[in-house]
């Protein structure tokens, strides 16, 4: 492995697979204006907070629309346009929140709990919301004054103020909600350190500083342009060219040739997500549907399932596939998250003749065919062939099924698969990292899978505010699921952000946010 | 000529017709679903059906082009699923880019195609020969993408002679839209200008060895007039057609060009179009683009009789 190791060594003298957030501009050595360009690997969607649901929307809404609750580098919530944590009832189900006095949305009207309380109705009542199942089991939401709003839950429900550090936490202007209705993402107004100014359909995203912002002076350029460029070798080239500042989601290929540039650097943080193996055990109809059997020895005995497991080399894999820059994982439970525990990141190790053992226990022939559907880009493909020749060790047979992004997703809320290969970007709140995909009928357990045990665990997790209870409850939920084995924990993606040196302040922590508002050009 | 036009247009909006249903009812047969791809990460059942309700997705299949046309027959192609803007809204910023980037490929390929094609031809055997045949098949055999690559490493990143990619719109600032487009438009009408210079240069060696052309000669005339006004207007009718057929080479091209250089066209929304499964904007794309070739092909069909006034437009010997 030494040649790849080689790639993530050049440059200063920051290891590869090391966090490095960027730290915030000096303000004697930054001048005041300019604008920054920024290539982004993907076009955002609606600029929507209540309708938005790719992560790219969520950079542009770092610089134009505050939340109530942000993330800081340690992966712990802290205030925004709140003025500190909620303040939750004993029996779990009063969440009151203070909110920050002389704030002014955009459009110059005031920031206060009116527009909070409509904001969140919005999420709750749009027949087209991604919010609603984010903010739990909200039953009333109350402004007892301008500064503080009350909200009434139906259970206790503590992934809430996760929620609330996302886009669910984004308030809009009401007036602008007013005027623009379901077309608030042609001219979205929040509170932030840049308005809306103008977006080129496919091309490129404008926004301007805000002399309405609270905090304005904290603010040093005029401009951020987004440009959308979803070749990661192009972006890579505006970065040299100078034309961008920074560039988003850098291939693990060109890290090291990136880092080798004296007028650049990378900023890197593990992500609260993974990427994983999902085995189909009784997705038959579609996802969301009862789970009936599925006639194969991989799909009924969970030893099949663990012998994949057994054969695996994570380590091997991020360091042949990724030049080591992606962490291993295990689990769905982030080491930086604060809800991690040794139990929670156990890691069944490499095995080859554990895999052996355990298909023949479970009665099947070796090589034991299996075929893998996963996405045809470069990386994935590079993936597939590296566990294809890992797995073989271990008595499988892996057959690869290389398909377009969108009919993946397609045939895997079908059920028409035996192994997919996929991930999840990561939330804050481990609760919207496990239930959904693994909780009985969650919306995106396409596996098929279902465990009492785990749903009570979860259940009570997501009820209780105690960490250390919740804590203990995910490490339980974490064994129960490698016993299981349905969806096998894989990898953790590095977001690797390269910012040219002409720029200081810009900041990406664990959520993969690049957060562009408070940056400026060094004097 | 008012029947020839009748008929013509009449096959058109047939064809138009034809592309549309094939358009429509092929998008749909495909693999993978807009609902799902616009709910991206955050999908539950209720989402998904929401999103299929509110674009009418939910609808048979008959309905929804029965209501698609209708509303295409009243200019309206109808809200894009990825990014809820108006797809009127985005062909009125995308078209202009693709139009001048398609143009200025064409200008260039066939001042330099045919250019060079003549000097081929009227150097027969000499070294501008060989020069002319070995740039042409490095531009016809050279994949756009490549070239593009190298020149953004080259002449952008290296040189810094052009940006790497973006636009500026013509109106706002003329010399950075010229400054933003002129390396796409090379790199993109290299193959044309190949063929184009293959095509001028065997109509030449055919008109300059014809009679008329040794009649010009042995009349006397200047070897440049026989050049430009014997031997290469009888040449450009094949050019003109060549020209007319690459178009849709060209708009091919201009896809894979305008993604390279972060252009703002039909090529690069396109491609968007078709990775997010966004019905309205391949629909609208794909009959505009037929509209496109329709009234090419009949442009070009023009300009023969206007080239060569042996030819009629009414098809009738004269």
């Amino acid at each position: 492995m030494s040649k790849d190791e080689g790639g993530a060594t050049s440059g200063d003298n920051q290891a590869a697979g090391q966090d490095n957030f960027g730290t915030p501009a000096d303000p004697a050595a930054v001048k005041k204006g300019g604008k920054l360009v920024i290539a982004l690997s993907a076009e955002p969607d609606a600029l929507d907070p209540t309708l938005s649901r790719s992560l790219y929307s969520r950079y542009v809404f770092q610089a134009i629309c505050q939340k109530l609750y942000d993330v800081n580098e340690q992966a712990q919530v802290v205030p925004q346009l709140a003025t500190a944590l909620p303040t939750v009832s004993g029996d779990g189900k009063t969440v009151t929140i203070p909110l920050r006095q002389g704030a002014r949305f955009a459009d110059g009207t005031p920031f206060d709990s009116a527009a909070v309380k409509a904001t969140l109705q919005r999420h709750l009542t749009n027949a087209r919301s991604a919010r609603k199942s984010e903010l739990g089991p909200i039953d009333t939401v109350d402004t007892p004054d301008a500064n503080s709003v009350v909200i009434h839950l139906k259970q206790p429900f503590a992934p809430l103020v996760g929620a609330l550090a996302d886009r669910a936490g984004m308030i809009m202007s009401p007036k602008a909600l007013q005027t623009l209705g379901d077309n608030f993402a042609s001219a979205p107004v929040c509170v932030g350190p840049f308005k809306f100014a103008k977006r080129v359909p496919q091309n490129s995203i404008d926004v301007v500083r805000d002399p309405n912002f609270y905090d304005a002076t904290k603010v040093n350029l005029d401009a951020i342009s987004w440009h959308i460029l979803s070749d990661a070798s192009i972006r890579a080239a505006n970065l040299r060219s100078g034309d961008a500042q920074v560039a988003d989601s850098i291939s693990t290929q060109d890290y090291g040739a990136l880092r080798g540039d004296s007028s650049l650097s990378v900023l890197q943080s593990q992500s609260l997500g993974y990427q994983g193996l999902t085995f189909n055990i009784g997705n038959v109809d579609g996802v969301g549907t009862t789970p009936k059997p599925i006639n194969r020895p991989i799909a009924q005995n969970a030893k099949v399932r663990q012998a994949f497991e057994y054969a695996l080399d994570r380590k091997a894999l991020v360091q042949a596939v990724f030049n080591g820059l992606n962490a291993p994982a295990c689990s769905p439970i982030s080491p930086a998250s604060p809800f991690s525990s040794e139990e929670a990141q156990a890691c069944p190790q490499h095995d080859p003749a554990k895999a052996k053992q355990l298909l023949s226990e479970a009665g099947v022939q070796t090589p034991y065919p299996v075929a893998m559907l996963i996405s045809n880009t470069p990386d994935s493909l590079r993936l597939a062939q590296a566990l294809q020749a890992m797995v073989k060790d271990g008595g499988f047979d892996l057959k690869i099924n290389p398909v377009e992004y969108s009919s993946l997703l397609d045939e895997q809320d079908r059920g028409n698969f035996e192994l997919l290969q996929l991930g999840w970007s990561g939330r804050i709140d481990p609760d919207a990292n496990i239930t959904n995909f693994v909780g009985t009928g969650g919306s995106q357990n396409v596996s098929g899978y279902s465990n009492p045990q785990l749903d009570a665990a979860l259940t009570q997790a997501r009820q209780s505010n105690d960490l250390e209870e919740r804590k203990k409850l995910y490490g339980q939920a974490v064994t129960i699921l490698q016993q299981d084995d349905a969806l096998i924990y894989l990898y953790r993606q590095r977001n690797l952000t390269a910012v040219s040196k002409k720029i200081q302040g810009l900041q990406v922590f664990p959520d993969g946010v690049i957060r562009a508002a408070f940056a400026g050009f060094t004097k | 000529m008012a029947r020839y036009l009748l008929t013509r247009a009449w096959h058109s909006a047939l064809t138009l017709l034809m592309s549309t249903v094939v358009v429509f009812f092929g998008v749909r047969a495909l693999p993978g679903d807009p609902a799902l791809a616009l709910a991206g990460e955050d999908r539950s059942p209720e989402a998904l059906e929401a999103i299929r309700h509110h674009y009418g997705l939910d609808q048979p299949l008959p309905i929804q082009f029965a209501q698609y046309v209708g509303r295409v027959a009243q200019g309206d192609f109808g809200v894009s699923i990825r990014t809820g803007i108006p797809v009127s809204s985005m062909l009125t910023t995308a078209l202009p880019v693709t139009v001048e980037l398609s143009l200025l490929a064409i200008l260039l390929a066939a001042a330099l195609g045919v250019g060079a094609g003549v000097l081929a031809a009227v150097r027969r055997g000499r070294p501008a020969e060989w020069l002319a045949n070995g740039l042409a098949l490095v531009g016809l055999s050279v994949p756009h993408f490549w070239l593009g690559l190298l020149a953004i490493l080259y002449l952008s990143v290296a040189a810094g002679l052009f940006p790497a990619s973006g636009f500026v719109p013509l109106l706002q600032d003329p010399v950075g839209n010229l400054h933003h487009i002129v390396l796409p438009a090379v790199i993109l009408g290299t193959g044309l200008a190949a063929i184009i210079m293959r095509q001028t240069r065997s109509a030449m060696l055919e008109a300059l060895s014809s009679d008329h052309v040794r009649t010009a000669k042995a009349k006397g005339l200047r070897p440049r007039a026989v050049i430009t006004r014997h031997a290469l207007r009888n040449s450009l009718i094949v050019v003109v057609t060549i020209v007319g057929l690459q178009l849709g080479g060209l708009i091919s091209g201009a896809v894979v060009t305008e993604q390279i250089f972060g252009l703002p066209g039909f090529g690069k929304m396109t491609i968007d179009a078709v990775f997010q499964r966004d019905y309205p904007v391949i629909q609208a794309v794909v009959l505009l683009t037929a509209t496109a070739y329709i009234v090419i092909n009949f442009l070009v069909d023009l300009l023969y009789s206007v080239i060569d006034p042996r030819i009629r437009v009414t098809g009738e010997p004269a």
